[in-house]
């Protein structure tokens, strides 16, 4: 049951669309034919960057698993809490619905409201998927943008610390 | 034969801890008379000393195996040193684990890599096909929803005009960056998608402000996940969160284009 759930979600917008290719084929083949291409250009352009996202992929689930992840928390807002939290936010993976049940499990055990919502904001920082992101924006802005998400995910924190205790 | 489990409480209920040597209880199991005792961790206390009394308790337990969230190296080092097996990523209650390590279900942790010759390491094969699988998963399951969004783009970049994207975008950037934002907070899934979305849309002269501010909400804003956050996390900081970094993503993605902007003149 869980699995239909999971194969339903993952499959039901690529069906839709495919649905929408159908009408569009249906009505006007011929742009049905040049938004194909169009896709297959994207495509094309984006293969190198996800074979670089597939193999940074490999090294991250090689050397680092989940309960080092989960060890690297910090309970309170000192520097090696923020450190901790934001460097387990840019190499945790997967989809955050993931790693609820062991956010839950961190607070129950006291983990700090700063450190979890600076885990959570550093998770905007993909190293795996740097390589499409760079593709698409260049290093500059890459570089600029993890920089500036790193320095929000702490004022995050701070202001979660603070406005938690209230 | 006995065995040693990290753990929150002292008995078979509590969750299996995360650190062996932090949590502040070891379980320790007879799996000959089903037995257990409930023994305080001496490293839990955190100072300086205590880690070594936690691998001095389990060694005098004549402990064969220690089962838990995660391991140090040193810890490790020492304990199969000892002849103790030793067993990481665990999680659920300490009963769960037990059950699942009398039937056999829990493969011994290894390190991914080690050492053949002094001084040359090299890849553990077992491991490499292991990671190899997860990531393949991992992959497979973004792929459907990658393809997707892929082949969307290529309709709306056969059907959408650009005068129509103008019209929507007002070239305000405070209010551009407002209406990015706000897309990216309903939007969810991969963020390699937001990517593709705001590169095409960037195609498109759709602003950087827009497009930034876009990429920065995809995943730290989520109002569809929102039902779960809160049940995970609570009410408060579920919403406290979510809108903090809603509000912080306009002068990020302000600063971010300044920046870019100024660098690159």
């Amino acid at each position: 049951m869980k699995g239909l759930k999971t194969l339903t979600r993952m499959f039901i917008f690529p069906v839709c669309v495919l649905a929408c290719y159908g009408i569009v084929c249906a009505i006007e083949p011929h742009k049905a034919l040049i938004a194909m291409k169009t896709s297959g250009n994207l495509l094309l352009y984006i293969a190198l960057p996800l074979v670089l996202v597939f193999v940074i992929m490999l090294a991250l689930n090689l050397f680092v698993k989940p309960a080092q992840i989960v060890g690297l928390f910090g309970k309170g807002l000192r520097i090696k809490g923020i450190v901790f939290s934001a460097v387990a936010g840019i190499i945790s993976m997967g989809p955050i619905y993931v790693w609820y049940p062991l956010l839950k499990n961190l607070r129950e055990e006291g983990a700090g409201d700063g450190p979890m919502a600076i885990f959570l904001y550093t998770r905007a920082v993909k190293p795996f998927l740097l390589p499409v992101m760079i593709a698409y924006f260049g290093w500059l802005y890459v570089v600029i943008l993890t920089v500036l998400t790193v320095f929000a995910s702490i004022a995050t924190g701070c202001f979660m610390s603070v406005l938690m205790k209230k | 034969m006995k065995i040693a489990i990290s753990s929150e409480g002292s008995n078979l209920n509590a969750q299996v801890g995360h650190r062996f040597g932090g949590s502040p209880y070891l379980i320790i199991a007879d799996l000959g008379t089903g037995n257990f005792e409930a023994v305080p961790n001496p490293g839990s206390l955190g100072q300086h000393g205590t880690g070594v009394q936690t691998i001095v308790l389990i060694i005098s337990k004549d402990v064969k195996a220690a089962l838990t969230g995660y391991c140090s190296p040193a810890a490790r080092r020492h304990l199969e040193a000892n002849g103790i097996e030793i067993f990481t990523g665990l999680s659920g209650t300490v009963g769960e684990v037990l059950e699942s390590y009398k039937k056999g279900e829990i493969q011994k942790t290894e390190a991914a890599t080690i050492e053949r010759e002094p001084g040359k390491r090299v890849v553990n094969k077992a491991i490499l096909i292991h990671a190899m699988k997860r990531s393949g998963n991992q992959f497979a399951s973004m792929l459907p929803i990658f393809l997707g969004v892929v082949l969307l783009i290529g309709l709306l970049n056969t059907f959408v005009s650009r005068n129509f994207l103008a019209a929507l975008f007002s070239g305000n950037p405070v209010l551009d960056t407002l209406l990015g934002a706000f897309f990216g907070s309903i939007l969810a899934g991969n963020a390699i998608n937001s990517y593709i979305i705001g590169g095409e849309l960037l195609e498109y002269g759709v602003s950087l402000f827009t497009v930034t501010a876009l990429i920065i909400t995809w995943v730290t804003v989520g109002l569809v996940q929102l039902p779960v956050e809160i049940a995970a996390l609570g009410r408060r900081f579920a919403l406290l969160r979510n809108g903090i970094c809603f509000i912080l993503s306009i002068p990020i993605a302000i600063i971010t284009v300044f920046i870019v902007n100024l660098v690159t003149r």
